[in-house]
């Protein structure tokens, strides 16, 4: 596995410089029709999950209004709502697999995906990627510069340093985790041209997903550089039964686990009551 | 044909888990036991998180038990006064058990105890149910008469404090073994999601030397209370029961058990317990396995902060 360069400092997805977008144009109103820039729109700007979710799939589109000959990429990052990561590896001790004491992430999103039209090494230089927070490998995952230990639920966790040895380690194996759970993704050809000027991306959210607010970011970048951003937000949330059942289940977990029980019993006693009046 | 579960986060297909709920009732309705061994493990390997598998299937184990139960008592075969005490032990031991594995998971050495819980507890069993029963299978065959039957109790039983009569089980011993035996079931519902049938059993017919007739229905009737606190412990602490997992688990589980249950019939008793006993065993080798094989990927997500 190619090493990788030190992580990135903490960025959250930086406004570029003012200049890079436009010019500081107080009046917008005809000259923007001669300047580079994006826009998009989501199909669904709110992803129900009900008892019938097997995971959605929206489709972004968006238009390019690109006046200067040079041509442009298109790149779209979807980030969702962060959350703590702990991280166990396994051990051999003495022929037997073991669990190290876990290691915690402040946060990392819980879903990260991006689409673009050529591989983002090709689109821009790493730096610019880095700054901007662009690709999987660039992703910002909270650790503290100093290793230590916080207490959490009376557990003791390791908290890994952004300075370590093992730092990259745990850094990649958080994202080959959520790849294979098909939480993070990186498409290289997401992004499809359906006209000049008009294009397309889907972003498929498996049913592991976790449910709150995500931001969509589309880049336009030309020459190496980012030359306009279109923020968009997507809002996935548990609708109907489903949620009554976890809202019911987290606001009162007494009651809804005697009911439980309660329920579990009656089947039990119904069916010997059926069954015993067949014979 | 899937559905999405809202505890589990997870979506499977619901008539696979119908026909799991029915095949591990069948099982549990033959032996005469809870299944949850069976099905904790089948569960996991559909993708269901296993601290929700542990604590849906609980609920499963209440209503098969149930329906157990009702039949045993019909027929006089539960001993209430002996059944109330082990659920007592049952009760202490399924608090100390939620909170155990509550710390456990959070450690990140849930799954390790899990299986060497099940290693130890299911090999063990498994082990001794084969030996006895192929012995007497052979002893059968080749037209031998059954071996005296050795009635003494250990001296132990009678030495502690605390006695009481237990008339439908033939005893006149100290409430505590009994207590202590439910205790450990209790602890064991909690970790494994099992009722814990597989242990009491072989301990009140061969420990406590209860009486034959009323041993499966009383280790019942103390599963339910005990698996019935689990349930409620598990919903309230970590919020990891799935109400729609365990409905749609136990209405084919209730099926199966009363269809089970008129198959047990049919076999020899030790027949039936060589069977349960390679059952046992191999799942509990399987279990097992996983501390020994190398892992496809030596890093896992841990639960416990945002969940």
């Amino acid at each position: 596995m190619q090493a990788l360069p030190p992580p990135p400092p903490a960025i959250e997805a930086p406004p570029i410089e003012a200049a890079a977008v436009a010019a500081p144009a107080p009046d917008r109103s005809e000259a923007t029709t001669g300047e580079l820039r994006v826009a998009a729109a989501l199909t669904d700007a709110q992803v129900h999950v009900d008892s019938g979710f097997t995971g959605a799939s929206i489709v972004l589109y968006g238009a390019v209004f690109n006046p200067t000959p040079d041509p442009v990429d298109v790149v779209v990052v979807v980030r969702g709502p962060d959350a703590p990561v702990r991280l166990v590896k396994k051990t051999r001790n003495m022929g037997v697999w073991l669990n190290s004491r876990p290691v915690l992430f402040e946060g990392a999103p819980g879903f990260y995906m991006t689409a673009s039209t050529r591989p983002l090494s090709d689109i821009a230089d790493f730096g610019q990627l880095r700054r901007l927070g662009v690709g999987v490998d660039h992703l910002r995952i909270d650790a503290p510069e100093e290793a230590g230990t916080v207490t959490r639920y009376g557990v003791r966790d390791v908290v890994v340093s952004r300075l370590g040895d093992d730092y990259l380690d745990w850094r990649r194996a958080v994202i080959r985790l959520k790849e294979a759970a098909a939480l993070y993704d990186t498409d290289p050809d997401g992004v499809e041209f359906v006209d000049r000027g008009l294009f397309r991306a889907e972003v498929k959210l498996p049913t592991v997903a976790p449910t709150g607010k995500y931001y969509a970011e589309v880049w336009l970048f030309q020459g190496g550089e980012p030359r306009s951003v279109s923020n968009l937000t997507l809002t996935v949330e548990k609708v109907g039964i489903e949620r009554d059942i976890y809202e019911f289940a987290h606001r009162r977990p007494w009651l809804y686990g005697l009911l439980c029980v309660v329920l579990a019993a009656l089947t039990g006693y119904g069916a010997s009551r059926i069954f015993s009046r067949r014979d | 044909m899937d559905i999405y579960l809202p505890i589990a986060e997870v979506s499977v297909n619901w008539p696979t888990l119908v026909i799991l709920g029915a095949v591990v009732g069948f099982v549990s309705g033959l032996f005469g036991i809870g299944g949850g061994f069976l099905m904790a493990p089948i569960l996991v390997f559909m993708g269901i998180p296993p601290t929700v598998a542990v604590a849906s299937q609980a609920s499963h184990v209440v209503a098969s038990s149930t329906s157990g139960v009702i039949r045993y008592a019909g027929q006089g075969a539960v001993d209430f006064k002996m059944g109330g005490v082990m659920a007592a032990g049952g009760a202490a031991g399924a608090i100390a058990g939620v909170e155990l594995f509550r710390y456990l998971r959070l450690l990140g050495q849930a799954d390790l105890v899990v299986a060497l819980s099940y290693l130890v507890f299911l090999g063990a069993i498994g082990l001794l149910m084969l030996h006895e029963s192929l012995t007497e299978i052979l002893r059968r065959r080749r037209g031998l008469p059954p071996p005296r039957k050795d009635r003494r109790r250990p001296l132990w039983l009678y030495g502690l404090p605390l006695k009481m009569k237990f008339p439908k089980s033939g005893l006149y011993i100290s409430a505590l073994p009994p207590f202590g035996l439910g205790v450990f079931a209790g602890i064991l519902s909690a970790i494994m999601g099992v009722g814990g049938g597989f242990i009491l059993v072989p301990a009140m017919l061969y420990v406590l030397r209860m009486r034959a007739g009323a041993v499966v229905g009383t280790s019942l009737f103390q599963i339910i209370i005990t698996t019935a606190i689990t349930t409620i412990l598990q919903a309230g602490r970590n919020q990891t029961v799935d109400i729609l997992l365990s409905t749609i688990l136990l209405l084919g589980g209730v099926v199966g058990a009363q269809i089970g249950a008129r198959f047990a019939g049919r076999f020899r008793a030790e027949e039936l317990r060589a069977a349960l006993g390679l059952i046992v065993l191999l799942v509990g080798i399987q279990m097992g396995l996983e501390l020994f094989v190398r892992p496809s990927d030596i890093f896992l997500l841990a639960p416990g902060v945002s969940d």
